[in-house]
């Protein structure tokens, strides 16, 4: 190529003039550089801890990223911002009327005022548990599906998983505020106490928990298209694994101790618990020949489930933005 | 610290990884590139590059050459493969208008949504929404689904909330195809005012009139590779003439590189009617001459092909455009009822008194198809004509004139009735 007349026609060009005291070969990253290297262990961190910052710089994009996202859900619907209350209200009016009234299925020796206890039981794990689900399933495409975005706009590209996030979380709460005023209003349940307090930790364990899974797989979306398929079943069989409709309390004795280092090693069994000790407060089976009994839900043990969860939620956190950043740079390439 | 240039570039390079299947990509991850499962596709190569503050550069290359790697690498989408840049400053990047919008909502909720998916406050962008409604000029629609919009207003709403961005840096991939010419004028007369500013514009265009208009620099890139960098005039009158030179060799390079190209079934570019080259010369001679005085006599020679012969009508138009793109005069063939025959000739345009006043002239010169519709070909000539006057007279043209007097000093309806005669 060098006896091409067209590339000498290059050093023919004026050449551009030396730069003097800003000499290249002294310039760090700190002046500015962008260059092919690959983040460093220090910038992998230093993304970490300034998440808070970024999401403060930011906050005008993902504001508007969640409510659009919210509000496209129901746009053109004729009941629009009904429907995230109405749906888990159907719900709990469903799981009420065919496990208490239908089945008559009950968790063994529940006090008088806790006839409803199967049916609150499965609601509020449902809708915590859908919460996570629904984040996995729709936020594992996110970055190749907003490729055209990635592609031609210069944004921070970690803020598309945290608006499913976000998004998906509103959308529960939504069920749980349900659940609160059934519950003060009604006497199917009795109204929730202080335990309630817990809720904002609970909800911020749970992003971090959920940011950190769905950063991970969106991000193996991008190189691997069939993490979409794997996590549609992986979710369905993480789901059953979950006490999300049976819990543990319920099954006999000898089950249960066989398999309970499985059952407690599951992050989300720890979650469902902090979520139904604040909501449903205490709920006791006694013991029997055919269960093996104690708190279904627990107010006292929810600061060790949410410890068990926090460090949980950190480790994945950690792992999922550091996979993350690692890869970021090739999304543009290959979406 | 205030650096000397606006961007800097060094050895700038970008490879796009190419697997001929998945499973090599998972292959390549679990052996930690041990297994080498791609190959590289270098879109881009070497480049060296330093803009001082206020300079606009211009990419120009043909498609597939690097300008919009370039672009995006430069804009932060994409990583470089080698080299390092920087850029002093805010920048802000229009590689394609209307990403982000969102279809079922309205002009005026997308603003805020695309405004902020650019990097603006929000509060800065809602005291800005009044402006770029009004710069849009969609009227009513604004508050309609943008599902509802022509592809041309979708186009004219985003480069309004692009337009209202103010960055110290601002990288274009072609955007001045935006609506139609009315609003292609607005359009451009925004980026000039940018210009004025003292901004640094990065953009890539195919047309080299605007590359010369506009760009105080140019780069041309050839299959990644940087081929002249300097002075615009100077680079748009390289790549012009290699173009003119090189189709020929191009085409048998790029059937070499990509033999999938379908070399058979389409004709190649040859056989289009084309410009071989066109001089201005001094009216009945073959001097060339391009600065000249107003009403001097001149020949623009053009040197033409056309090798389907009679199968296909050919036109010639030339156009007297000034710096800021209006077109003082154009003339065409098909106008004046001439016929170019033959499979290839020299036509001569005689304007035997030029009237165009004091100016830089651009003279482009096409080749149209027998209706005047379709252009085959557009030629840039070496240097633009440049037109001095030395009388007073004010405008774009010498106008043929004179003055006289009329006998009647009362216009006619202001007359005092005259009686009829009983």
């Amino acid at each position: 190529m060098s006896t091409d007349p067209q590339s000498t026609l290059l050093e023919s060009a004026p050449a551009p003039a030396p730069s003097g005291s800003t000499a290249p070969a002294a310039a760090d990253d700190g002046a500015g550089w962008v260059s092919a290297r690959p983040p460093r262990l220090a910038e992998i961190a230093r993304r970490l801890f300034s998440f808070p910052r970024m999401l403060r710089d930011n906050w005008d994009l993902v504001s508007t990223s969640v409510r659009r996202d919210l509000a496209a859900r129901f746009q053109g619907t004729v009941l629009g911002v009904a429907w995230p209350f109405l749906q888990p209200l159907l719900l709990f009016g469903v799981y009420y009327f065919i496990f208490t009234q239908l089945l008559q299925q009950r968790m063994p020796g529940l006090a008088e005022d806790q006839k409803a206890g199967m049916g609150v039981y499965m609601f509020v794990g449902m809708v915590a548990w859908s919460a996570l689900g629904e984040t996995l399933g729709r936020g594992t495409g996110v970055i190749v599906d907003n490729g055209n975005l990635i592609k031609k706009l210069a944004f921070p590209s970690e803020l598309l998983p945290l608006n499913v996030v976000l998004s998906t979380l509103t959308m529960m709460l939504c069920g749980m505020t349900v659940f609160v005023l059934a519950a003060c209003v009604s006497p199917l349940w009795k109204a929730p106490t202080a335990a309630l307090l817990w809720l904002p930790v609970i909800l911020l364990l749970q992003a971090f928990f959920t940011y950190g899974l769905v950063l991970f797989t969106s991000t193996l979306q991008v190189f691997l298209r069939d993490t979409q398929q794997i996590i549609g079943m992986a979710v369905t069989v993480w789901m059953f694994l979950t006490p999300v409709f049976w819990a543990p309390e319920a099954m006999k004795a000898e089950s249960v101790a066989v398999h309970l280092p499985l059952i407690t090693s599951n992050p989300t069994y720890h979650l469902l618990r902090a979520w139904r000790g604040a909501l449903m407060g205490d709920v006791y089976v006694p013991p029997s020949e055919y269960v093996s009994g104690g708190y279904a839900a627990s107010v006292a043990a929810i600061p060790h489930h949410l410890g068990v969860f926090a460090l949980w939620a950190l480790g994945v956190y950690v792992l999922g933005y550091a996979f993350f950043v690692l890869s970021q740079r090739r999304f543009a390439d290959e979406v | 610290m205030v650096r000397t240039y606006a961007l800097e570039a060094e050895g700038l390079g970008k490879a796009y990884r190419v697997y001929s299947r998945p499973i090599r990509r998972v292959a390549e991850a679990v052996t930690f590139g041990r297994y080498r499962g791609h190959h590289e596709f270098w879109a881009l190569k070497a480049l060296d590059l330093r803009l001082k503050r206020g300079t606009s550069l211009g990419l120009c290359g043909a498609n597939g050459a690097g300008k919009s790697t370039l672009l995006k690498v430069l804009s932060g989408t994409t990583a470089p493969t080698t080299g390092r840049y920087r850029i002093d400053g805010s920048v802000a990047s229009l590689l394609e208008l209307g990403a982000g919008f969102h279809m079922d909502f309205t002009g005026r909720a997308n603003i805020l949504l695309n405004g902020v998916m650019m990097g603006f406050a929000k509060r800065d962008l809602e005291k800005k929404i009044p402006e770029i409604i009004e710069f849009a000029e969609l009227g009513p629609y604004i508050d309609e689904p943008v599902r509802t919009y022509s592809s041309g207003m979708g186009l004219r709403l985003a480069f309004s909330i692009a337009a209202a961005v103010d960055p110290d840096v601002l990288i274009i991939d072609e955007v001045f195809a935006v609506g139609d010419m009315y609003f292609q004028k607005k359009c451009i007369d925004r980026i000039y005012e940018f210009k004025r500013r003292n901004k640094t514009i990065v953009f890539c265009s195919h047309s080299l009139y605007d590359l010369r208009q506009f760009c105080d620099q140019a780069l041309w890139l050839e299959r990644g590779n940087p081929q002249a960098l300097g002075e615009s005039v100077f680079v748009t009158n390289e790549y012009a003439s290699f173009q003119r030179q090189h189709i020929g060799v191009a085409e048998e390079m790029i059937r070499e590189r990509h033999p999938l190209a379908p070399a058979a079934t389409t004709r190649p570019r040859t056989e289009l009617p084309s410009i071989r080259d066109a001089r201005i010369c001094r009216m009945g001679t073959a001097e060339e001459v391009y600065q000249i005085n107003t009403g001097d006599s001149i020949d623009i020679r053009v040197w033409w092909q056309n090798p389907a012969g009679e199968e296909l009508d050919i036109q010639l138009g030339i156009g007297f455009q000034r710096g800021d793109l209006t077109l003082c005069a154009g003339v065409a063939t098909h106008l004046s009822g001439v016929k170019l025959t033959g499979r290839s000739g020299c036509t001569i345009l005689r304007v035997p008194s030029l009237q165009l006043l004091t100016g830089q002239f651009l003279v482009p010169v096409v080749m149209l198809d027998g209706e005047g519709v379709h252009r085959y070909h557009e030629f840039l000539m070496p240097e633009n004509l440049t037109v001095r006057n030395y009388t007073k007279e004010v405008g774009l043209m010498r106008l043929e004139h004179e003055w006289l007097q009329s006998d009647a000093p009362v216009p006619a309806h202001q007359r005092p009735p005259v009686k009829p005669a009983p």
